[in-house]
């Protein structure tokens, strides 16, 4: 049996969480709980007045039932984002 | 490699807890468990406003309360370091037939001796710092 999130180790991801952050990083590796390692992993704070902040947040375990979606990031299309141009509403936290 | 054996690895060490409430818990990693239920020492304590805080010597946080875990950089370099001694320690017992687990060569050089039967420490962590060897 193998998860599909395999394919993602090694790969720059974004992860959504449930309450409602954008954390990038460097998937190092998960668990059947989805718990996450994320390396050089950084925070990107939208917001409606524009401009997109990034926080360094570092080493980070993501524990599984904070995850809401993974994405596995195309670089090339992520460096040619122009952050200050972005404006989006901050996401509202998973209601269960 | 695996969250929980990259926590067990950050033992010691100190690290930053978010819990699902918004509080966090800055403090030394005492231990942990599989369930991710952590033991910490010399803890700061601050309100999800982040506005009030308190001290406490420790305390033990229930891994389902858990949202994340943020850990110095170089701990996951130090996990590949422990996978490489496991591995190391399986081919040595295979090649003088003793079942003595990892960390042979290493341990005479901490100068613990570790006659026969001696079993290195698996898992935790703990059994393979030369500081702590030392000190018993």
């Amino acid at each position: 049996m193998s998860s599909s999130l395999e394919s993602f180790v090694g790969h720059q991801v974004s992860v959504i969480t449930a309450d409602g952050r954008v954390i990038n990083g460097v998937m190092k590796g998960f668990d059947q709980a989805i718990n996450l390692i994320l390396d050089e992993s950084h925070e990107r704070v939208y917001s409606s007045g524009g401009g997109v902040e990034e926080v360094i947040l570092g080493l980070y375990i993501i524990r599984g039932d904070n995850v809401a979606i993974i994405g596995e990031v195309d670089e090339e299309l992520d460096k040619s984002l122009d952050m200050n141009g972005i404006k989006a509403e901050p996401l509202n936290s998973v209601i269960h | 490699m695996l969250p929980l054996s990259l926590l067990r690895t950050a033992v010691n060490h100190p690290m930053l807890v978010e819990l699902k409430n918004g509080e966090t818990y800055n403090g030394h990693l005492v231990s942990c468990d599989n369930w991710m239920n952590i033991n910490m020492r010399e803890v700061i304590c601050t309100s999800r406003d982040g506005d009030r805080f308190w001290r406490m010597p420790e305390c033990y946080v229930r891994g389902s309360t858990i949202k994340y875990l943020r850990i110095p950089d170089e701990i996951i370099d130090m996990v590949k370091e422990d996978n490489m001694m496991k591995h190391k320690g399986r081919v040595d017992g295979k090649v003088r037939g003793g079942g003595r687990g990892r960390g042979g060569p290493a341990r005479g050089a901490f100068g613990r001796g570790g006659g026969p039967g001696g079993r290195g420490g698996r898992g935790g962590g703990g059994g393979r710092r030369p500081d702590q060897g030392k000190g018993r």
